[in-house]
């Protein structure tokens, strides 16, 4: 059983002795500090906002948590699925928002290649890191989430490739909660020009019982010409809550593909904004979502056109089991310097149970000329002449539901071009697939 | 099935009138209305947003965004833009108190 030392609620009392408790340089807590004044300052979102008009939070109380104290933490993460029968070329693990390992290769070490929990290379790495940190797009003024992030951070990764550095086998960062647990990690990738890298990033529990809280940030920074594949499997337990912005900045031809699959929590708000931001940049996002019981997942998505010539392809695939909802608001802003833009967004639901519900909103902000921007969105129940179709030939309703949910998500998979991937959510997605009247 | 759980006073609420409470890791909102009580999700099924806000006529609750009405005593939408019904339960007033008893569905 894993425990931590905690003091109840996310007092000034509270975070004055966080910060009392954290090695770091004066900059940094300043920045802590400036980011807690906000955090006091603004209100919670209200249903009146449109983008929280949607997603229920008044059953969230943070005062019900704690801030993380503490050393590091010394305790085990338990079985990871990304990484199974994979060689990897580094991982970070960290528990209840403390890191408690880490190991990259020598070789990458000897590259430059910096790897590991911010709270540990600051240390070492004073000016990197404060100057990575003023580069991250500040949200700060967005909502009390991001702020309560920037004050609060503990635990997240940070991964630093040079200029023209290849690493050839992925990275795998690891977050677990306990039971109860919070985890604020705020998460850095950063490839200068020329680098490339595979991420492999997952989150889940170690316990069902208490509601536990991630409140993280991942801010992604790709130099022209850089090479990111991030993947990201979300598998907490269905009793936490979950607040996330992630953002992305591509530089000039630079490509990212970024696979973000969420099942678990029992309410997530997900900001998840890519700018392109340099001539020629290209991303591609595939997202899966599936869900069941009462979970609500909330998913905003900014595809951000800033520079001409760039390319963005945004997949959202959902399945919702018994009462569960997906929230899915999409949209493509173009600015006026982005002409030649290709930009395509698309949302597919499948509903598993006639008391699931989708909302679909995409949309398209677009100030250039000379653009090709589309969206679409889809939602529908499983088609009873399919199941008919299996029936006739031996397959019994569940097994033919098993398929066709399984057929519905194949497209994401022939996107990844990771293996272990594949399969890996491919088993976490028949797991959790069961039949239904 | 649950049991049923003390949420209020009587005189917290008057008559008619409506009270947002807590119960169960759901929100609900507790009605009285001609000396009757009754207690639906504050859930408006057309868009998932919140009823407690709207106002009452009658035995009907509209929902503050775009209009819909639920009956009060049956959940049932009564207008567009809602076409399924929100969620009722129970409740029961024992001397001065209002007990409520979730019903899943």
């Amino acid at each position: 059983m894993i425990e931590s030392t905690k003091q109840a609620g996310f007092t000034g009392a509270e975070f004055d002795q966080f910060l009392g408790s954290r090695d770091e340089p004066d900059w940094l807590l300043r920045r802590r500090r400036e980011a807690w004044d906000r955090f006091e300052q603004l209100p919670w979102p209200s249903r009146r906002d449109e983008e929280w008009i949607r997603t229920d939070i008044r059953l969230f109380k943070l005062d019900r948590f704690s801030l993380p104290l503490g050393s590091e933490f010394p305790g085990e993460p338990g079985d990871a699925l990304l990484s199974e029968g994979v060689e990897l070329a580094g991982q970070s693990v960290s528990l209840n928002s403390q890191c408690s390992h880490r190991v990259l290769s020598e070789s990458l070490e000897s590259q430059g290649v910096l790897f590991g929990s911010i709270s540990q290379l600051v240390q070492d790495h004073d000016e990197l890191v404060r100057e990575l940190l003023s580069r991250c797009q500040s949200h700060s003024e967005s909502d009390r989430f991001t702020a309560l992030n920037d004050a609060c951070w503990s635990g997240g990764h940070l991964l630093y490739v040079p200029r023209g550095v290849a690493i050839e086998e992925p990275i795998h960062l690891h977050s677990v909660l306990s039971d109860g647990g919070v985890d604020l990690a705020q998460t850095m990738i950063v490839l200068e020009e020329g680098a490339s890298a595979t991420v492999l990033a997952e989150m889940n529990s170690q316990g069902e019982g208490e509601a536990g809280l991630h409140c993280g940030s991942l801010e992604m920074m790709l130099g022209a010409g850089a090479n990111l594949r991030y993947v990201n499997l979300q598998n907490w337990s269905d009793a936490t809550w979950h607040f996330a912005r992630h953002n992305a900045r591509l530089g000039q031809d630079a490509s990212l593909q970024w696979t973000s699959a969420a099942m678990g929590s029992r309410l997530s708000k997900v900001n998840q904004h890519v700018m392109l931001d340099g001539k020629g940049a290209n991303c591609q996002v595939n997202g899966v979502l599936f869900t069941e019981g009462k979970q609500h997942l909330s998913y905003h998505t900014l595809q951000h056109h800033t520079a001409p010539g760039c390319r963005s392809d945004f997949l959202y695939k959902s399945a919702l089991q018994d009462r569960s909802r997906t929230v899915w608001r999409g949209m493509i802003k173009v600015d006026p310097a982005g002409q030649q833009t290709d930009g395509y967004q698309r949302n597919d639901n499948l509903l598993l149970s006639d008391q699931a519900r989708a909302d679909s909103i995409p949309g398209l902000e677009i100030e250039a000329d000379d653009v090709r921007c589309t969206h679409g969105s889809t939602t529908s129940q499983v088609d009873e002449e399919l199941i008919f179709y299996a029936n006739c030939r031996g397959l019994a309703r569940g097994e033919a539901v098993r398929l066709i949910v399984s057929g519905f998500f194949q497209q994401i998979f022939d996107r990844i071009t990771v293996p272990s991937v594949r399969d890996a959510l491919a088993e976490a997605i028949a797991r959790r697939v069961r039949e239904f009247e | 099935m649950s049991d049923f759980t003390r949420v209020a006073s009587t005189s917290d609420l008057p008559d008619p009138g409506t009270m947002l409470v807590e119960l169960e890791d759901r929100i609900v909102v507790l009605v009285h209305v001609d000396g009757q009580y009754y207690c639906l999700d504050d859930v408006c099924t057309h868009d998932g947003g919140p009823l407690a806000d709207g106002s009452l006529e009658g035995c009907e609750l509209i929902c503050p965004r775009h209009g819909a009405r639920f009956d009060v005593k049956t959940g049932e939408p009564l207008s567009m833009p809602a076409t399924e019904a929100t969620g009722v339960h129970e409740v029961r007033v024992d001397g001065e108190e209002l007990f409520v008893r979730i019903v899943e569905t």
